[in-house]
């Protein structure tokens, strides 16, 4: 099982901050948008420009999610 | 050697401390520290004028943690100088005058790149460090987005 993590605007779209998807293996980030736009469709449209990371590393959509991992979808950040 | 030399990062929800952080990144050889702090400013007037009530900040903390402990590592591959390293993010609900972030690079002399060292880690926080502010303004709100992309690996 993948947990899947949104924050800020993805957050609002998806209206969760949380979520778990039962991924086959060699599953991609790419993969799992779609799964997540599916699921959520709110999100849909936008995380094509969000940012992803597995297990708090950035990935791109070519990333492949290992079992257990945490991924997490979200805007480019806007801290300081 | 390096072991010796303290970084400390934070995300929190508490008033950020200036004095207690100074007094955790300076050693008895430090004799400057160049200290970045960002406020919330209630009124913009560059590019689009406009009041802000407050911001709401929120994070994704272990990954925001870790990649401030990489602006910091990397901050110490291209300042060798620096001696101690704060970096610290204040979340939650914060108003104008208040102080978000903050970041402070210590080292024996102030000619040894601590402001670029500083400037560095501030810029970079806000390139990599997954931390997020939505604009409460008098007629609504929205979250506010980065421009940048990290690539695989950064």
């Amino acid at each position: 099982m993948v947990k899947v993590l949104f924050f800020a605007t993805l957050k609002d779209k998806a209206r969760t901050r949380q979520a778990d998807f039962d991924l086959p293996e060699g599953t991609t980030i790419a993969q799992l948008k779609s799964m997540v736009a599916e699921r959520y469709p709110g999100t849909d449209g936008m995380l094509g420009h969000c940012l992803a990371s597995i297990n708090h590393n950035y990935q791109a959509d070519d990333g492949v999610i290992p079992s257990d991992a945490e991924v997490a979808f979200f805007p480019p950040v806007s801290g300081g | 050697m390096p072991d010796l030399l303290p970084t400390v990062v934070a995300i929190t929800e508490d008033e950020i401390d200036l004095n207690a952080l100074i007094a955790e990144v300076t050693l008895d050889s430090t004799g400057a520290s160049a200290i970045f702090t960002g406020l919330v400013r209630g009124i913009t007037t560059r590019e689009n004028p406009h009041e802000t009530v407050f911001l709401e900040y929120e994070s994704y903390k272990p990954m925001a943690e870790a990649k401030m402990m990489q602006v910091a590592n990397e901050i110490r591959s291209r300042w060798p100088a620096v001696e101690g390293i704060a970096i610290v993010q204040r979340i939650g609900r914060l108003y104008p005058r208040t102080p978000t972030v903050l970041i402070a690079c210590t080292a024996a002399h102030r000619d040894t790149g601590v402001f670029d060292a500083a400037r560095y880690g501030i810029d970079r926080l806000k390139e990599i460090v997954p931390v997020w502010k939505k604009e409460v303004s008098p007629t609504g709100e929205t979250w506010i987005e980065g421009e940048y992309f990290p690539k695989p690996g950064e």
